[in-house]
């Protein structure tokens, strides 16, 4: 994290005076940094920055270019794409987290920021989730459904679970817009990416 | 807005008929003891309703699937179809007048989820508005990735099956796995079919959860 502990921001713009209209709307809420070309994006990005909102139009480097250099540098990070050219399913392919019409209202781009900062909760409360589900289970394989209803651990722990199921569902968002849903995998992609590898694909029967 | 799921039919007792929106199901026993047949019998049951059909496959060529949907619905309507192949097979008869989606591997989560979006929305801008979607199987996923990633990824597709009024079906081999990362992954789904074979080779059944009391080892015909 960086020293004002607040979410950091950078924004993506060749427009000098458009950028500094999103600085106006941001400053106060985020620590905001800037980029006027897709190069200096690429050298201003890191695993600090919570969300990029990047132009898809600037001279030299496309905005989908330089998202796919953060993406594929494995920078942990959500990616807007700000455009004044209408959303096409284009978007949802190329990778974006999220997606704002130029020119954009201060509410709307607040909205997309809070969203993606929710997106970038979303690994720790799935991870929590997950981790309170599998002691469960542990307790499920130990003990017999008698034992499991007199347990009060057992009881005190479903509580827990259907708490955490709240907050982790709260981080993915509408699961119903498909470029939420696809930016809440990509999200879990991006940290087992490095685990997964070749190990599986083993001889596992599930042919039927 | 999505209307109920009819299922009856698939199983011989009277246990699922239909079913709310946002119902997700698991189909789990041992390898070979029919799973994926009651999940694609599941699918093709609303064909006849009008519903759309969107099957991810990770073992199965999606052409391989799209010849069973047509053994059991004759008048199958290809139109209302999608299918999401991250086989890897070359097997892709007759699969051209259906839409399809590759995927390079069963481990590429966010390729599947860009398979099933596309199609997804195929069916939206179409105006299909009751979706039964579909996973065979969840094991291979396993032999990619790790039991946490699939539960994440499993939660999150659970997730969009219940905010979009849909219904979702999925498999898995109990016997590839320990009994706590099925207790795990089963936990995520409002019911589950189990399926065993007796001593004598005969295939049982019984239905647990939908919120109803869990029903008697049946033998499924």
């Amino acid at each position: 994290m960086t020293e004002t502990d607040a979410p950091v921001v950078l924004i993506v713009e060749d427009e000098p005076d458009v950028a500094e209209t999103y600085q106006i709307w941001l400053q106060g809420s985020y620590d905001v940094r800037t980029a006027e070309t897709g190069d200096a994006a690429l050298a201003a990005v890191d695993d600090d920055v919570d969300v990029v909102l990047l132009d898809r139009m600037m001279p030299g480097m496309s905005g989908a270019d330089v998202l796919s250099a953060i993406r594929s540098r494995g920078i942990d990070t959500r990616v807007a794409m700000v455009s004044a050219v209408d959303p096409d399913f284009d978007v949802v392919e190329m990778g974006f987290d999220e997606y704002v019409t130029k020119p954009p209202t201060r509410d709307g781009l607040l909205e997309t920021i809070e969203t993606l900062l929710d997106r970038a909760e979303q690994s720790e409360a799935l991870q929590e989730y997950y981790s309170l589900v599998a002691r469960r289970s542990a307790l499920e394989t130990e003990k017999t459904e008698a034992k499991l209803e007199d347990s009060e651990e057992y009881a005190r722990l479903n509580e827990r679970i259907d708490a955490q199921r709240e907050e982790a569902d709260e981080t993915l968002g509408d699961m119903e817009s498909d470029l939420e849903f696809v930016s809440a995998v990509r999200e879990l992609s991006e940290l087992t990416e490095d685990a997964a590898g070749e190990e599986g694909a083993d001889q596992l029967g599930d042919e039927e | 807005m999505s209307s109920t799921y009819d299922v009856s039919g698939v199983l011989p007792g009277d246990e699922l008929d239909e079913l709310p929106p946002g119902t997700t199901v698991l189909i789990s026993g041992p390898s070979l003891v029919g799973k994926r047949q009651i999940a694609i019998e599941m699918l093709a049951a609303g064909n006849g309703d009008g519903d759309g059909m969107l099957l991810v496959t990770t073992k199965t060529s999606a052409a391989s699937i799209l010849r069973d949907f047509e053994r059991i619905q004759p008048e199958f309507d290809r139109n209302r179809v999608g299918l999401i192949d991250s086989s890897g097979t070359d097997d892709r008869d007759g699969i051209r007048e259906v839409a399809t989606e590759y995927v390079g591997s069963p481990g590429d989560l966010t390729g599947i989820s860009i398979g099933t979006a596309k199609l997804t929305k195929r069916f939206a801008d179409r105006g299909v508005a009751n979706v039964r979607h579909g996973l065979v199987s969840i094991s291979t996923l396993l032999q990619y990735l790790d039991v946490e990633t699939v539960f994440k990824f499993l939660h999150i597709y659970t997730n969009r099956v219940e905010s979009s009024g849909g219904f979702a079906v999925f498999t898995l081999d109990d016997d590839s796995h320990d009994q706590q990362t099925v207790n795990t992954l089963t936990g995520e789904f409002d019911g589950v079919v189990q399926l065993r074979e007796t001593e004598e080779g005969a295939v049982e059944y019984r239905v647990r959860g939908f919120g109803r009391s869990p029903s008697r080892w049946t033998p499924l015909e």
